[in-house]
């Protein structure tokens, strides 16, 4: 046990994770404190402001990994569909500590504002003394509880495009309203471009090890216009049905298979496909 | 060891334990704030709530070294408020405490919500105090108490 820290800035945290790789990043802290680890040793990192606030640049909108989720719900940048997942995350004193690294840096396949950055192909960027790297998030979550970050980096932005989609379909089953961890979680989003789809983006959240999106799949819609979709629709939903292996969980694979189907169907047919 | 230097109701103090200490045991067995209660220990219940700067959270889910420079308000601290006795009147005039477990939580959940938003909905109300569970009232009474405050302590937030 090497003893917590408080970095003063982004360049002391990476220098003491490089020297300490025990050290675990402690963001908003509500994640990490239910584990109630024995001597744990934390790098303190929630007040770095390198590491916080929002910006678009250049088509893109940038958020600092330890950004709140109150953070973000009170800003103009983060779109409509991020919001809507996150003012469904938890409650207020939970959103108001709860930080987009630690959101994504426990692995979880159920984490609320992990489904949109899936959905929106997000671009997670980790740094360490050695430099930096970014990670399209499909390929930063390897499977379960387990990200590609090595033992001297700290995530430390998340970008995600700035689209304002056609449409969009986002959905929470949860057992209650407040404090539910998401039992199965959905997003589509639909892009046109004239009368053709643009692009289709269809994403699944805590029914699986990592949150699933089949970009093949996915593929089998663009170009086309909505009625020749509609034609494909049987032929693409099955492509899913066919495909998703849930898991079991605080509820059967079978209860998973049918809702996600449910939801997938009900996004294709508000969307007018 | 690090020291931390933070604000405690209005008085400033040094900590000098380690850093990773849970804030609620920090301010129920070192400062004796047993206002503060200790539910579930893992945010679920909301009895532990304070304000750390200004903003509701749940004590049992921070570790002293993220609070280094921060403000925290107990409900020892906030008893000295006058929105205090204006919510104090509201949960006593319509029976809004039971037990009495959860109101700690639940009044700093109010006075988070008020000072965001002093005219809130009914809805608004639930879904400031979501994160707060209470299972005496059924919830009805403390809603109303939020809103009876809301209104009768015009201006003061």
């Amino acid at each position: 046990m090497v003893g917590s820290f408080i970095p003063k800035n982004k360049k002391e945290a990476l220098d003491l994770k490089a020297k300490y790789t025990e050290l675990i990043p402690y963001s908003g802290g509500t994640d990490l404190m239910v584990e109630n680890r024995k001597n744990p040793s934390y790098l303190f990192l929630g007040k770095l402001n390198e590491l916080k606030g929002i910006k678009k640049t250049d088509g893109k909108i940038e958020i600092g990994a330890e950004t709140t989720f109150t953070e973000a719900l009170e800003s103009p940048i983060i779109p409509q569909m991020m919001k809507d997942a996150l003012i469904l995350i938890a409650a207020p004193a939970i959103r108001n500590t709860g930080t987009f690294a630690g959101n994504i840096g426990n692995g979880s396949a159920k984490a609320d504002s992990a489904l949109i950055e899936y959905g929106l192909d997000a671009v997670i960027t980790v740094e360490s003394v050695r430099g930096e790297r970014n990670i399209p998030i499909e390929d930063f979550y390897l499977g379960r509880k387990h990200i590609d970050l090595n033992e001297d980096e700290i995530i430390t932005k998340i970008t995600i495009p700035d689209i304002h989609p056609d449409f969009y379909s986002y959905e929470k089953v949860g057992g209650r309203k407040a404090l539910a961890i998401s039992r199965i979680a959905f997003l589509g989003i639909l892009e046109m471009e004239s009368d053709k789809i643009k692009s289709i983006s269809v994403s699944f959240g805590a029914v699986s090890e990592k949150i699933i999106r089949y970009k093949d799949v996915e593929k089998m819609l663009i170009g086309l216009t909505k009625e020749e979709a509609k034609a494909k629709k049987d032929e693409f939903v099955k492509a899913y049905e066919d495909r998703m292996q849930l898991t079991e969980g605080r509820v059967s694979a079978d209860y998973r298979k049918k809702v996600t189907i449910k939801l997938l169907k009900e996004f294709l047919k508000n969307g007018g496909i | 060891m690090e020291k931390i230097k933070f604000k405690l109701n209005g008085k400033d103090e040094i900590f000098e334990g380690d850093l990773s200490s849970r804030l609620l045991d920090v301010l129920r067995d070192d400062f004796r704030l047993t206002g503060v209660k200790c539910g579930c220990k893992e945010g679920e219940c909301g009895a532990c709530a304070v304000l750390i700067d200004k903003k509701l959270v749940n004590s049992c889910m921070v570790a002293m070294g993220a609070i280094d420079g921060s403000e925290i308000i107990s409900i020892e601290g906030f008893k000295e408020t006058e929105r205090f006795k204006v919510l104090d009147r509201a949960f006593a005039e319509l029976s809004a405490v039971q037990c009495g477990f959860c109101t700690p939580g639940m009044v700093l959940a109010a006075e988070a919500l008020l000072s965001e938003n002093p005219h809130p909905t009914e809805e608004e109300v639930r879904i400031g105090i979501s994160g707060n569970l209470c299972r005496c009232t059924g919830y009805n009474a403390i809603v109303n108490a939020i809103l009876k405050a809301s209104k009768e302590g015009n201006g003061l937030w």
